[in-house]
């Protein structure tokens, strides 16, 4: 692309961001509700017109990921605003859950070893944010959130350790052993976690006053409650999306991919065998702990029975689903898991079952599992995978 | 008798062989000569079953063995000493020898005896590990358990790999007289070419999937130029 | 002498070895499928629960216990050598995690069946044993008939699956399959066969051990009843060595004689953080178990 082609997308750019100021500046009511649409549109064109240009993309490849999150973050917020609190619920829950697949997808998908307790960590996460909340009432969310990345870390670093050391299935089956551990831990230390009945936050997770007449448009105080939670969630899960996505593209990342396929040779080559495992292990509990903090705030509180083995199970299961070892396939599975429980409801309705009946109950249990194993048996690269493959045979 | 006709076998994009023919006798010794990577272990592998040809098959008289399974045509007679020996280490010569016996309705002991009696070594060594055993031991209990079924057809792969001359020339005179004493066709795979041509009938010799030569072993051991380009027998 | 036996650490003892069978016995379903075919089952528990519950749920509730028994038996091996000729089969020479992930999905789907057909509420069995401690000059000794018929059952189960590998014609097959499977096959070996074989008889021990679990009315049959059981099952496995069925005995025993110390002087909630880590220790310290014969990769 040369400079005249450059300079035309310069100048188109900047025009078009000129016109949406003025045109919001007198079109729109409120001087807050014009400066949000600017924001948001302008935010778009920039990034499109960036990502648009192949010499951006080739040029400056951690860039384009960080513009390509940010677009995506912009949509969705900008989306978020109109959706009914029900959907923005189930929006941030999603979200929050593809967070954890990103991590899990990460340590699979890059270093081949399987995990069946992240369910665990993301309680990990759940928990810490509860606890400290319940200490410390007015440290910020975004803090918060850190602590329960940090927490997630040390522990994946505790199972990470041995972990090093363990082929395959034996390291699936400590991770489950860690699985089934943590209902005890938790009721060990019964007295902060709350026993049986777990955690309430102290507040309500609300936007911050600098922000708040952003999101004070809207009728009702829930729904600006939905809109402000989606959007930490989307905002959360854009951030964790930029690392993960510098992650798998950098030295790193493909000295895991190498491990994964050919640890004989990984060895050959110089690469730290079981460092390289560990920081697999670290990041991917890191990330659920992280996913498990959001599912904190987003329900303002915690129940232990949330993160027990069938969770665990329940992650493997979108990972797998969506695509091992892909970022998209990880936002998959968390598309999935978001609307799941509207589609079974729907299945429930229209098949006439029982919705209080034995069956109804059991349908997520029954028709992930089947999903899991069917994926696993005839598509094993997930619907990621098979797009992708389906792709790459159309011809250009 | 064993009969390969005009068989291709390919490993993804790699022709291993190519339309490869020719006839083993019946109570005979044919050896099958080549370099490294001539296809060789993947002819044998072809008439037991373990690999499926692209095109052309193989007969045992009338029977065609091609697209049988392996444990059936083995269960037809067909006995194969893989490349390598494939002793099963962790159980004892004499379990071993029990598990090649699997297949045929002689009583045990007698079986069992027969092999003791053709190879004494087996005999002494009877209780313990197969891990215990030399190359040249081991070479022999592969041998014992593929005969212990009673096959009319033995198919070898490079039985002297890894032995000393001593041993290999024993072992040779071993091969050599079951043959002459039970009728047995043996299929010979070997890269010592001279100690396979002393006591095979015929030779057919393979070069990279292809036959390049096959006629009696005596005329196949004399052609000069046979035993320099491929058959590496340097004077 | 009586003081001995009715003490608190002989009480221990006893009851650890009880509930230490058990974990022998999950031990000893994972070693057989392993050795076989090179699987971690880790629907092996669920299997299990669903053979016990087609022997005791689906016959009528009056069923004598014996023939639920041997239902259940049946059931266990049908689902096993379905398992594995459906399953497992078309994951073989795929990458290490495949199976992994097919058995964990088959399990949530066994679990979630059991659960929509029968409810999760916790469903009792006929006990044939009485639960009732023998009693030594009035005091209670920690075993019950039930508890001595629970040992016995284990111990002859091991009994016959030892015998049948190291004595028998089909034992020699079994193990040679699961060694060689190629040079069995050129013994004419039917390969095929045996590995279907070793999921059955893993699975049918499977069965007799949750029929075991349940029939315990402290915990009864419910869809998730063998998961406890199952995770200490694996890290017995794990520890005496996934290739060793002695190392399943000795190790599951063992485990539940310590963890059962461990309830009593310490806290139930610590017995399973201290069986995960015995995982751990016995893994960093062993990798492939205690009595493994396994040799350790080299470059």
């Amino acid at each position: 692309m040369g400079p005249v082609q450059a300079t035309q997308r310069f100048v188109a750019t900047t025009v078009l961001c000129v016109v949406v100021i003025l045109a919001s500046w007198l079109g729109v009511a409120t001087p807050r509700v014009a400066l949000a649409l600017v924001v948001v549109v302008d935010v778009f064109v920039i990034s499109v017109s960036l990502l648009t240009s192949r010499s951006f993309r080739r040029d400056h490849p951690v860039a384009t990921r960080a513009v390509l999150s940010l677009v995506t973050v912009d949509v969705l917020v900008a989306a978020s605003g109109f959706f009914s609190a029900t959907v923005n619920s189930n929006l941030a829950i999603g979200a929050a859950m593809s967070i954890v697949l990103l991590g899990l997808s990460f340590l699979t998908g890059s270093s081949g070893q399987i995990s069946i307790g992240n369910g665990a960590f993301m309680g990990v996460g759940a928990f810490t944010v509860a606890i400290w909340a319940n200490h410390h009432a007015t440290t910020p969310i975004a803090m918060v959130l850190v602590l329960a990345v940090v927490a997630g870390g040390l522990v994946g670093l505790l199972l990470g350790l041995p972990a090093t050391r363990l082929r395959g299935p034996y390291l699936a089956g400590m991770t489950l052993a860690f699985a089934v551990a943590f209902g005890a831990i938790l009721n060990l230390f019964g007295s902060w976690t709350g026993g049986d009945s777990g955690l309430q936050l102290p507040y309500a997770v609300n936007a911050p006053r600098w922000l708040f007449h952003f999101y004070s448009s809207a009728t009702s105080s829930l729904t600006v409650n939905s809109v402000w939670l989606a959007d930490v969630a989307i905002v959360t899960t854009g951030v964790a999306l930029f690392f993960m996505a510098n992650l798998f593209a950098s030295r790193t990342g493909r000295a895991m991919r190498l491990v994964r396929d050919n640890d004989v040779a990984a060895e050959l080559v110089g690469i730290s065998l079981p460092r390289a495992r560990v920081i697999a292990f670290i990041v991917s509990a890191a990330y659920a702990a992280l996913g498990g903090g959001l599912w904190t705030i987003i329900n303002n509180a915690v129940t232990p029975s949330t993160y027990g083995f069938a969770l665990s199970i329940t992650i493997l299961s979108l990972v797998v689903i969506g695509g091992i070892g892909t970022i998209p396939g990880a936002i998959i599975g968390g598309v999935i898991y978001a609307f799941s429980a509207n589609v079974i409801a729907w299945i429930t309705a229209h098949t006439g079952l029982n919705p209080q009946g034995n069956v109804a109950s059991q349908l997520n249990g029954i028709i992930f599992g089947v999903l899991l194993v069917v994926t696993i048996l005839f598509a094993p690269t997930g619907i990621a995978g098979v797009v992708r493959r389906w792709a790459a045979r159309r011809p250009r | 008798m064993i009969r390969v006709d005009d068989v291709s076998v390919a490993y993804g994009a790699v022709n291993a062989l190519r339309g490869v023919s020719f006839e083993a006798a019946t109570g005979a010794i044919t050896a099958v000569l080549g370099a490294n990577g001539a296809g060789k272990t993947t002819l044998l592998r072809t008439i037991s079953g373990l690999v499926a040809p692209r095109s052309g098959s193989v007969w045992m008289n009338e029977a065609r063995l091609t697209g049988q399974r392996t444990e059936d045509i083995v269960r037809a007679g067909v006995g194969h000493v893989p490349e390598g020996r494939g002793v099963i280490a962790e159980f004892t010569v004499e379990e071993n020898l029990r598990l090649g016996a699997m297949i045929t309705s002689r009583p045990l002991r007698e079986a069992l005896a027969q092999q003791y009696e053709w190879f004494p070594v087996l005999g002494e060594r009877r209780k313990q590990a197969a891990a215990t055993l030399s190359g040249g031991e081991r070479q022999m209990l592969a041998m014992a358990r593929a005969l212990i079924a009673g096959p009319s057809v033995l198919l070898l792969d490079e039985p002297s790999l890894g032995l000393a001359p001593l041993v290999t020339a024993q072992l040779m005179r071993t091969v050599a007289d079951l043959c002459a004493s039970t009728g047995l066709t043996v299929i010979l795979v070997e890269q010592n070419a001279r100690s396979a041509l002393r006591i095979a009938e015929r030779a057919v010799v393979l070069y990279l999937g292809r036959i390049v030569a096959d006629d009696e072993a005596a005329a196949v051991g004399r052609d000069d130029q046979l035993r320099q380009y491929y058959l590496g027998m340097v004077e | 002498m009586s003081a001995l036996l009715t003490s608190r650490n002989v009480a221990d003892v006893l009851s650890g070895v009880t509930n230490g069978v058990i974990y022998s016995l999950v031990a000893l379903s994972l070693v057989l499928v392993w050795r076989s075919t090179r699987i971690l089952n880790f629907a092996q528990g669920a299997m299990a629960m669903m053979a016990t519950y087609i022997g005791f749920a689906l016959l009528a509730p009056s069923t004598n216990y014996w023939v639920s028994m041997a239902v259940a038996i049946v059931a266990g091996m049908a689902i096993g050598g379905a398992t594995e000729r459906v399953i497992v089969r078309a994951l073989y020479g795929k990458p290490e995690i495949n199976p992994v992930v097919a058995m964990v999905g088959f399990l949530l789907v066994l679990e979630s069946v059991a659960a929509a057909i029968w409810s999760t509420s916790s469903r009792g069995l006929p006990t044939p044993f009485s639960m009732v401690d023998w009693q030594l000059n009035h005091k209670p000794v920690a075993m019950s008939p039930f508890a001595l018929y629970e040992i016995i059952t284990a111990v002859a189960v091991m009994t016959v699956i030892a015998v049948l590998f190291e004595y028998t014609k089909l034992g020699l097959r079994l193990r040679a399959a699961a060694i060689a499977p190629e040079v069995s096959r050129l013994l004419g070996v039917r390969v095929g066969r045996m590995l279907t074989l070793g999921w059955m008889l893993s699975s049918g021990v499977g069965a007799i051990t949750a029929v075991l679990v349940a029939s315990n009315y402290f915990t009864g049959l419910t869809p998730t009843a063998m998961d406890g059981v199952f995770a200490f099952g694996f890290i017995a496995a794990a520890i005496g060595g996934l290739d060793s069925p002695v190392g399943a005995l000795v190790s599951g025993v063992a485990m539940g004689v310590i963890l059962q110390f461990v309830g009593d002087y310490l806290n139930s909630n610590a017995i399973i953080l201290v069986a995960l880590g015995m995982l751990v220790v016995s893994l960093m310290v062993r990798p492939n178990g205690v009595f493994t014969t396994a040799r350790q990769r080299r470059v």
